[in-house]
C-alpha cells in the first residue's frame, strides 16, 4: 500500500542540478564544438521556453524524474549539421534533426547518470523521446521539483531542464 | 578491414562512420539494434565490432553474448560505445564479452586509440 506522497526538498536537487549543467557543457564543447555560454537557473514552473523540438529522457532508481532539452527549430538544426558533420547551408531533414536532439539528449542524461552513479546513486533512463512542431504544450508535473538551465548556443538559446519526482513510498 | 556499427541513433552511426573514413577505415555496414546486427553477421565477415549498449529490440550486452555463443566469434575484436559508464556498467560489458570501451561523449583520438588498442590484443 502506498503511503502518501513526500514532496522533493529543493536543496536536495542542487548537487544534481550542477552536475547536470556540468554535463551539458562537456557534451556540447566535445561533439557539437560550442562553448555554452550559462544564464542563471530557474526554478520552479513559471518559465516554459518558447520551443520547437523538445527531448526527454526519464530516469528511476534512488531518485525519479526527467531530463528535458529544449531547442528551436533553427537551434537544433545547428546542433545536427554540427553533430553530421553538414555544411552551413545544408537544411538538416526533420527525421534528421530528431534523431541528432535525441542523441545529444542521450548524452547529457548518460553523463549524468554516471556522475551521479559514482556518487552513490543508481539510477535506470529511458530512450529518448522526441517532439517537433509549432502547437504543442508540456504539461508540468505536479509533484516534482524542477530547475531550467538557460544556456547561450552561438546565436542560439537552448534549455535542460531537471524535473526531479516525488515517489509514493511502498507501506 | 570490415566494420560492424551497431547504435539505435542514425546520428551516432554517421558520426562513428564519419570518424571511422577520416582514420582510413572505408568498408563499414550498419544495423539499428542487436537483433540487425546478427543479421549483419551472418550475411558476411566483419572485422571489428562498434556497438551501442541502449537499444530497442536487442540491447548491447544481450548481442554481444549472442555473438560471443556463435562459432568462430569468440574472439571477434567488439568495442561499446555507451553513456554507460558507471564502474558496475563496465564491469557488466566486461563479462558479457565487450573488449574495450568508449564512453560518450568521445572524440576522434578516443576511437582511434581504442580501436589500435582492440586490434593489438
Amino acid at each position: 500500500m502506498a503511503s502518501p506522497v513526500a514532496a522533493v526538498d529543493p536543496q536536495s536537487t542542487l548537487p544534481m542540478i550542477d552536475t547536470l549543467r556540468s554535463c551539458a557543457i562537456d557534451v556540447f564543447d566535445t561533439m557539437v564544438g560550442t562553448a555554452l555560454g550559462e544564464s542563471t537557473p530557474l526554478a520552479g514552473d513559471a518559465l516554459r521556453p518558447q520551443s520547437n523540438v523538445v527531448a526527454q529522457i526519464g530516469f528511476g532508481g534512488s531518485r525519479s524524474g526527467l531530463v528535458v532539452f529544449y531547442a528551436t527549430f533553427d537551434g537544433a538544426a545547428h546542433i545536427t549539421r554540427a553533430l553530421l558533420c553538414m555544411e552551413p547551408t545544408d537544411v538538416p531533414s526533420p527525421p534528421e534533426i530528431a534523431d541528432a536532439v535525441g542523441e545529444i539528449t542521450n548524452m547529457v542524461a548518460g553523463s549524468f547518470r554516471t556522475r551521479m552513479a559514482n556518487e552513490g546513486d543508481a539510477w535506470a533512463i529511458s530512450i529518448p523521446t522526441v517532439t517537433m512542431g509549432s502547437d504543442f504544450y508540456m504539461t508540468p508535473l505536479s509533484d516534482g521539483s524542477r530547475t531550467m538551465l538557460p544556456f547561450r548556443m552561438g546565436d542560439h538559446e537552448i534549455f535542460v531542464e531537471l524535473v526531479v519526482t516525488s515517489k509514493a513510498r511502498r507501506a | 578491414m570490415r566494420f560492424l556499427v551497431v547504435d539505435d541513433s542514425s546520428t551516432m552511426r554517421r558520426i562513428i562512420i564519419n570518424t571511422l573514413n577520416k582514420l582510413g577505415y572505408q568498408d563499414v555496414i550498419e544495423a539499428s539494434n542487436g537483433r540487425e546486427g546478427m543479421e549483419r553477421l551472418t550475411d558476411g565477415s566483419v572485422d571489428l565490432i562498434i556497438t551501442d549498449w541502449n537499444m530497442p529490440e536487442m540491447n548491447g550486452i544481450d548481442f554481444i553474448r549472442s555473438v560471443r555463443a556463435m562459432d568462430g566469434k569468440q574472439h571477434l575484436p567488439v568495442l561499446m560505445v555507451t553513456t554507460n559508464a558507471a564502474k558496475d556498467d563496465i564491469v557488466e560489458a566486461l563479462r558479457a564479452g565487450v573488449n574495450n570501451y568508449v564512453v560518450k561523449p568521445f572524440t576522434p583520438d578516443t576511437i582511434k586509440e581504442k580501436i589500435d588498442a582492440v586490434l593489438a590484443r
